[in-house]
């Protein structure tokens, strides 16, 4: 145990950092650094080095962490501020199956477990995570081995399916945080359900982590989640600047940190470092991309596979994606929670979610950001893996050009499974969307 | 033929009726207030309208062809539409038809607890029972009363009864599986009375010996659509023992102990956790495996098929959970996938085929 935490500690503080160091050294030697003149894109951020290095040091430390510290594998929505009291070191499956999007090796993880009998119809991030338990293949070297698994309904019914599946797998405790569906208003008693589970919550992560939370410590996380939760607001917000001062799909991947590690100093930091950078981008006119003439919405989650062909695609004839609904979430749930109420504020917080609320919420926050950020069309991916996303979708598409009068594209792919996904097909339907603006 | 029969319950019986979307609900509560559950599982067949249209071809057919049927009004003889919490597709088909139209009618939601039994959401069911019960009122006309309550169900205790028994004893009961899924299906839109009375005639027909001489299957699923599945495997010769699909045997409640009709809500409550495992309500895994492992071995049957809708996620997830169970057992198992057609395909019915020979070298004594 000790020497197991010596290792944990050490991957922290000590490797984590030097790997990065070495990385960026080889880098610099390479010369990344900057754009090709014929590149459409703007200067890249120097914000990201850090991203890269703090999200290397993340997963570092994780492959140490089963033995050193309490593990718990965590949906992206679940109140992960009630467990860093206790020293949890927290697993995204989430985050981990986007990695493995972005390496294109969901096709093979999922072909291990389709052997099985799971289904392609399932959702390729949960695929992809199934895959990876059993293959033991991983982008990220090795996923610690977790003492609590822990599923919030409020983004999809899919994570309780998927995982009583990690819990029948790994025999070890399931939480399962459950928040009744928002239709309006959430009634009383579905409130109060949600908070009388959060103190069931504490209970059993203190009996799992074999410590007690402090109000304290508690008040303290929640205040540096919700300062965390603004800073990414902030550096949302600067792409409401012409032009925007990095792109969409940028967001996409600097949305890590406030996932993953909400609720800790160096999560708020780095996103302070990303807001400075961007607000003197803003100052100095730079953009995301080099000629930005159209301004677009996306909604839903990235296609992790082709972001970086869609967005060159785009940036080449000068549309930016300058706000997107999935990144918007995130600066908005973590908003209502407050340390001065922190498990009252978590049942508004996380009941509260994008997803757990009904189709008129849904109308509302893409009408608010597409007049916030003065987008002039916008992009609904239709998503085969994330249905409670995408079942809407072809109503919104009609009620938001009706209502703005502007080109509305839905786009038919996956977040993570490259082989639901016809590129030729999406650059047609693009460059039909494309030439709609001229 | 159901439009009928809710313009009977409604001119003899002064019954309103509500449709009821899949799978868990309180039906109880909906005897217990007048009001007559008709449930919507699809329809199976080619959606009914353009409705379809609105949702994406990776939504699995029910919903799709609910909101084709919802949307089409061929549902407007009933004077709500109730969709309880079952998975994503559901609860945004709530959405859907309630906020940008589809449905007219009061739309009213349930959302049972998801997860293990605990303190917090024994709590929240009882409250959610109570939530429901006032929103159906004014549908109803009048509001639940607790000794009504008490009778449906008791009422309802008998149905089940009387369901378990003709599973249980399935091999003694003079019906082939295609007249026994139509009887125990039309529960989902008869009224309990008369649903009852079909059942207990069915009951006093079971004989003192086997009289099912097929290949034993087990079958397992979300709905046994469609029905000519059953007229295959009689076809190929052989009988279902053992039924654990979400709209049948998942819904046929054994309670864990005597049941206390003092407080009607509690006993609700008792008979939710009472249901065997399903995974639309997020039962253990290994929980639910263990139940058809015992049914299973309780039925005799010499192999499993697994039924499934496309796209049904919850049911899905199980698959290979289930695979690994009977194939660690060294159980035959047939893997059938279907989109609420209205017939079997030619392809299923020679997979089906093959599957009972191979299963009738393995058929166990009971």
């Amino acid at each position: 145990m000790i020497g197991r935490r010596v290792q944990f500690e050490l991957a922290t503080w000590v490797a984590g950092p030097a790997l990065a160091a070495f990385e960026r050294a080889k880098r610099a030697r390479r010369g990344e650094r900057s754009t090709s003149q014929g590149s459409p894109f703007g200067p890249p951020l120097e914000s990201t080095r850090r991203l890269k290095e703090l999200m290397t040091t993340h997963y570092l430390a994780g492959r140490y962490a089963d033995g050193a510290v309490p593990v718990a594998w965590v949906t992206s929505g679940f109140p992960v501020e009630i467990l860093r009291p206790l020293g949890f070191h927290a697993v995204y499956p989430e985050n981990h199956a986007a990695l493995c999007g972005v390496q294109r090796v969901v096709p093979e993880l999922s072909d291990a477990i389709e052997r099985e009998g799971y289904s392609r119809d399932l959702c390729s991030y949960a695929r992809a995570d199934i895959g990876s338990l059993t293959t033991g293949k991983t982008p990220v070297g090795r996923l610690p081995r977790p003492d609590l698994l822990c599923c919030c309904t409020n983004i999809c019914q899919t994570v309780l399916y998927w995982y009583r599946t990690l819990a029948a797998h790994f025999r070890v405790p399931l939480f399962v945080l459950d928040t009744p569906y928002v239709y309006g208003e959430a009634p009383e008693h579905h409130r109060q359900y949600v908070r009388d589970q959060l103190d069931e919550l504490v209970s059993m992560a203190e009996r799992v982590a074999g410590a007690r939370i402090t109000a304290e410590e508690l008040a303290a996380v929640i205040g540096v989640a919700r300062e965390g939760t603004r800073l990414w607001g902030q550096c949302l917000e600067q792409s409401r600047a012409r032009p925007a001062p990095w792109t969409g799909f940028d967001g996409f991947f600097h949305i890590a940190p406030i996932v993953t590690l909400r609720g800790t100093e160096p999560c708020n930091a780095y996103y302070r470092m990303l807001r400075d950078e961007l607000t003197d981008r803003v100052a100095r006119g730079i953009g995301g991309i080099r000629n930005e003439r159209h301004r677009l919405l996306w909604d839903n989650l990235p296609i992790w596979f082709e972001v970086r062909a869609l967005s060159t695609l785009l940036a080449e004839r000068g549309f930016n994606f300058v706000c997107t609904s999935y990144t918007n979430a995130w600066a908005e749930a973590g908003s209502k929670i407050d340390p001065a109420d922190p498990l009252g504020s978590a049942v508004d917080a996380y009941t509260h979610i994008i997803l757990n609320q009904d189709l008129p919420n849904r109308l509302d926050v893409l009408r608010r950001l597409s007049r916030d950020y003065s987008v002039d069309g916008a992009v609904l991916h239709s998503d085969r893996s994330c249905k409670p996303y995408s079942i809407g979708q072809i109503d919104l598409r009609q009620r938001l050009a009706r209502e703005l009068g502007f080109g509305v594209l839905l786009l038919e792919a996956d977040h993570g499974d490259p082989r639901a996904y016809s590129p030729e097909q999406a650059e047609g339907r693009f460059a039909a969307f494309m030439e709609s603006f001229s | 033929m159901r439009s009928p029969y809710i313009a009977q319950q409604r001119a003899e019986h002064g019954r309103r009726a509500v449709a009821v979307l899949p799978v868990h609900y309180p039906k109880e509560i909906l005897t217990a207030m007048g009001l007559l559950a008709v449930e919507v599982w699809g329809p199976p067949g080619a959606p009914v309208s353009a409705g379809a249209g609105r949702l994406q071809p990776y939504v699995c057919a029910v919903v799709r062809n609910a909101l084709a049927f919802l949307a089409s009004r061929r549902a407007d003889a009933v004077d709500a539409a109730l969709f309880p919490h079952t998975c994503d597709s559901l609860q945004g088909l709530a959405t859907l038809v309630k906020d940008f139209g589809g449905w007219s009618r009061p739309a009213l939601v349930f959302q049972h607890p998801r997860g293990a039994e605990r303190p917090s959401s024994r709590a929240y069911y009882l409250r959610e029972l109570l939530a429901l019960a006032d929103a159906l009122a004014p549908i109803a006309g009048a509001p639940l009363h607790v000794d009504r309550l008490r009778d449906a169900i008791a009422l309802h205790r008998r149905i089940d009864e009387a369901r378990a028994d003709l599973l249980d004893r399935r091999r003694r009961l003079p019906l082939d599986d295609t007249a026994l899924y139509a009887l125990l299906r039309r529960g989902e839109w008869l009224w309990p009375e008369d649903h009852l009375r079909e059942l207990s005639d069915a009951r006093a027909a079971i004989r003192p010996d086997s009289v099912q001489r097929g290949v034993p299957l087990m079958i397992t699923g979300y709905v046994p659509e469609p029905a000519s599945l059953f007229d295959r495997l009689r076809d190929a010769g052989a009988v279902v023992v053992a039924d654990d699909y979400a709209a049948i045997g998942r819904r046929v409640i054994r309670p864990r102990g005597p049941l206390d009709l003092c407080d009607p809500f509690s006993a609700l409550a008792e008979l939710y956790w009472s249901a065997p495992p399903c995974p639309t309500c997020a039962s253990d895994q290994d929980a639910r495996m263990r139940h058809l492992l015992d049914l299973y071995d309780r039925s005799g049957a010499a192999g499993v098929i697994v039924h499934q809708q496309k796209f049904c996620e919850p049911e899905l997830f199980d698959v290979a959970a289930i695979r690994r169970a009977f194939a660690a057992r060294g159980a035959r198992l047939l893997y059938l996938e279907g989109e609420l057609e209205r017939d079997l395909s030619s392809q299923a019915t020679t997979r089906l085929e093959a599957f009972v020979e191979l299963a009738q070298g393995k058929a166990r004594p009971r």
